[in-house]
């Protein structure tokens, strides 16, 4: 009798599941939203594409609690559209069913929301927002389910070329490139997530104004780095690192190719190509390698005229720079790190174990030169300074206008990399602090302004 | 003579359209009726059956029939088609009575409102007797609407007897044997409809806003000759067109661009193809299969910098010693995207031969390794004077 009464009420409770709103979407539904609001019950797969191939501008999605076993991408070609699960334990679309070569969710389309949900198992990106003005990404998780994999897609939460962008609170994770990838984009902020098991956690690329805060950095193979790339048509600029921890990682580089598989395990943060970064208030710790390198782009591209940019078609701000002019006519070039302030960071137990595995052969050279010593805090590569000395400060140029100092337990060094080789180690400038000629303590131009988003 | 006749022939089938168009005859579901005209209302949303346009008749057995009314639905090939997967494609452009495209030398042609681009996809079990037990899987539509293109994706029936709009696309596993007898199996997508934009989305300009756009419907691509049987037997498609008052503006067809005709490649392999025309017919291939992402006025390729149009005369973006931008796993390891006289360390190459998802190109549309399209490229590259990349 009393199994019978149970099974009857756990009957009431199944068939209630199905048909109500309260149980399927317990968190958001469209109740809490003004304007067109569509509810996709969880798992309905054929619902939600048929939705979004036939959507209006400024419609709000609310997906049901549960998996949708997506078989192919959802495609989002319209503005206005806000895309809203139950949360990142509640709501998934899982791709790894899905045999075509795309992204999870690919959006074209201004003023984009994506909220509370998992994409996990992508074959390319999780998320990719591309050429979109207004993008929120809150609250999410970009995932893939085996750690390690190099067949893992290659970005997870991803705006690229796009305009007015926000990431906050998410999770990107087991990427075998980067797990948070901004990409020539304008005006960000990336603030509170958590990046982890990337082969890079949180990549700032070829991007102007961004303020990346809070976030967590771990276990990763790469931190959280800045660059710009060769041929990029935004040249990077006013990008603020603070107040971010950046621990442990050191995950063995599992990227199945292209300039992040140069990238060594242990590595913190580097600058590569790239000005006008503060790198100001964060927490360095058990990073391997190195906490912070700044380098030049020549170490990944050592042609000039592949960094050459017709000033014609370079987008936004970039005459008040000071770049260098290529040698075709009308041309600047932006491999040049310059203009970086590193600051008020703490550093503890990083540079001990440097990676020996990896390409370029960076590791290598650091034990080298430091034995079980541990690394310096902050590298920088002296690419482009016309005078270098090991020992006498005096004989040293900051013509890239590098500034360290006020760091916890930070310490410096310069190296006259072009002079290195694996048979060969010109000894390091390893000053103490105030690290002159590398004491300056503001950015040219003055400081970064705060992000502001509409 | 001719043309001064067309107004009145116009006139005359644009009331019998719209006299059909008032029964409220759309998705009637009596099928197609080849007696009756065409049927394309752009101020309607679309039809949910391909059928209540009445484009053509499809029967497994016989093939294709286009509709006849006013010779307004004109079947057409191209010189380097598009791979997809194997399927067997049928193309034709249909053009409201009275209106005609305008000629462009370079970029696809201008349409009027009402004009119907179809491409079908059909499979048969086995390539080599491609009329062998055919099924259609899908047709596309592009539909010329007052404010531009829309793309319309048209799922079979397993009757094969109609289509159904299907917005969000379709997925399939298909087995069949391919044209050199191999065994293969497809993941074959029909693609969602918003996917459309990533093929067929381009920028009039590099700054301005995409817009779509058919790819194929260009005076290179269709300057060629078409058997169409019956009186008109086979001629030049442009000159068909225009004959037909559907195209104006073309010049003397000694003086239009061609592609390269591929046919050769289709038949023969790339043994086919003479050592001395191996640069044009690799870069006619390139150009219909990679160009409407790789060039500057696209919108999914740009990132890479890479630009594989026919008129691209830049090498260094044609991918000769050019280190990729960030394709991640697209690489197979490799540095360039083209080593020149080593087709096997080029990732251009590699991209277009590997089956594994994240690393082939192009990005859609191809889930097996187009074997004689691959040993083109490999050809083309291996042709190439050989270059050190690495001292460059």
């Amino acid at each position: 009798m009393t199994r019978l009464t149970f099974t009857a009420a756990s009957l009431v409770v199944a068939l209630a599941a199905c048909g109500s709103d309260e149980n399927n979407f317990p968190t958001n539904s469209c109740a809490d939203v003004t304007g067109t609001c569509v509810q996709i019950d969880g798992g309905d797969v054929a619902g939600l594409q048929t939705t979004v191939n036939t959507l209006s501008p400024n419609t709000t999605i609310v997906l049901g609690k549960g998996t949708f076993a997506m078989t192919n991408s959802l495609t989002i070609r319209a503005a206005g559209v806000h895309l809203i699960g139950q949360g990142i334990e509640a709501t998934t679309l899982d791709y790894a069913t899905t045999a075509a070569q795309v992204n999870g969710v690919d959006v074209q389309g201004n003023d984009f929301l994506v909220q509370d949900l998992t994409v996990q198992d992508a074959p390319k990106d999780g998320i990719r927002v591309e050429a979109s003005d207004g993008v929120v990404f809150r609250r999410i998780r970009a995932t893939w389910t085996t750690p390690s994999d190099s067949t893992n897609g290659a970005y997870g939460i991803y705006p690229v070329k796009s305009q007015h962008v926000l990431v906050e609170d998410s999770r990107a994770e087991h990427a075998s490139d980067a797990g948070l990838y901004v990409g020539q984009c304008q005006h960000v902020i990336v603030r509170n997530n958590v990046v982890t098991g990337n082969v890079a956690g949180l990549e700032i690329e070829n991007t102007q104004y961004a303020d990346v805060y809070g976030n967590t950095a771990e276990d990763n193979t790469a931190g959280i780095v800045a660059f710009d790339l060769p041929g990029n048509p935004i040249v990077g600029r006013d990008v603020r690192l603070r107040d971010n921890i950046i621990r442990n990682n050191n995950h063995t580089n599992f990227a199945p190719g292209g300039t992040v598989a140069k990238i060594p395990a242990g590595t913190g943060t580097f600058a590569m190509a790239s000005r006008r970064v503060e790198i100001t208030g964060n927490t360095y710790q058990d990073n391997n390698t190195g906490d912070i390198a700044l380098i030049s782009g020549l170490v990944i591209e050592p042609d000039t005229t592949k960094w050459e940019l017709n000033t014609a078609t370079i987008a936004g701000q970039w005459d008040d720079l000071g770049l260098l002019p290529g040698v075709g006519a009308g041309t600047i070039t932006n491999f040049r790190s310059e203009n970086i302030v590193v600051a008020r960071n703490t550093h503890m137990g990083s540079g001990l174990h440097p990676d020996l595995n990896d390409p370029l052969q960076f590791g290598v050279l650091l034990i080298l030169i430091y034995a079980t010593n541990p690394v310096d805090s902050v590298l920088y590569d002296s690419v482009g300074e016309p005078m270098f000395n090991s020992t006498d400060a005096a004989m040293n140029s900051n013509a890239n206008r590098i500034c360290v100092g006020g760091n916890t337990g930070g310490t410096f060094a310069s190296m006259n990399l072009a002079e290195q080789s694996a048979s060969s180690q010109v000894p390091f400038f390893r000053p103490a602090a105030p690290f002159a000629p590398f004491d300056c303590t503001t950015l040219n131009g003055g400081p970064i302004a705060d992000v502001v988003l509409p | 003579m001719r043309s001064s006749l067309r107004p009145l022939g116009a006139t005359l089938a644009a009331l019998a359209v719209a006299a059909v168009a008032g029964c409220g005859a759309d998705d009637a579901g009596g099928g197609v009726d080849l007696s009756q005209p065409v049927h394309v209302d752009v101020t309607a949303p679309p039809p949910t059956k391909l059928s209540a346009y009445n484009l053509f008749a499809w029967d497994p057995a016989t093939g294709y029939t286009f509709n006849p009314t006013d010779e307004r639905v004109v079947p057409y090939d191209l010189n380097a088609p598009l791979f997809s997967d194997y399927a067997l494609k049928q193309r034709a452009v249909y053009l409201p009575p009275g209106a005609a495209a305008s000629y462009d030398p370079e970029l696809a042609f201008e349409f009027p409102v009402g004009t119907v681009l179809l491409k079908n996809f059909a499979f048969a079990p086995d390539l080599r007797a491609p009329t062998v037990g055919t099924r259609l899987i899908e047709t596309r539509l592009l539909v010329r609407y007052p404010d531009g293109w829309q793309p319309l994706p048209y799922v079979w029936n397993a009757d094969q007897t109609d289509a159904e709009l299907a917005p969000a696309g379709a997925f399939e596993v298909i087995d069949f044997v391919d044209d050199a007898g191999q065994a293969r199996t497809a993941n074959y997508l029909v693609p969602q409809k918003n996917q459309c934009e990533t093929c067929h989305a381009r920028k009039p300009t590099p700054t301005a806003s995409p817009a779509i756009v058919p790819i194929g419907m260009k005076a290179r691509h269709l300057n060629r000759s078409y058997a169409y049987g019956g009186a008109v037997g086979t001629t030049n498609q442009l000159e068909r067109l225009a004959a037909l008052g559907m195209l104006t503006g073309a010049p003397a067809t000694a003086t239009i661009p061609a592609a390269y005709d591929l046919r050769p490649l289709d038949t023969g392999g790339v043994a086919a193809i003479p050592p001395a025309e191996l640069d044009a017919a690799a870069r006619s291939y390139l150009d219909i299969n990679c160009a409407h992402c790789h060039d500057p006025n696209a919108v999914q390729g740009i990132t890479s910098q890479l630009f594989l149009g026919h008129d691209n005369t830049d090498l260094f973006r044609l991918g000769y010693c050019k280190r990729p931008g960030s394709a991640g796993a697209g690489t197979g390891g490799f540095e360039f995207d083209i080593v020149p006289g080593d087709p096997d360390t080029s990732i251009l190459y590699f991209r277009l031969s590997t089956e594994t998802v994240g690393a082939m190109m192009p990005l859609l549309g191809r889930s097996v390794t187009h074997a004689k399209g691959a040993a083109l490229i490999h050809a083309w590259i291996a042709a190439m004077p050989p270059v050190d990349c690495t001292t460059m």
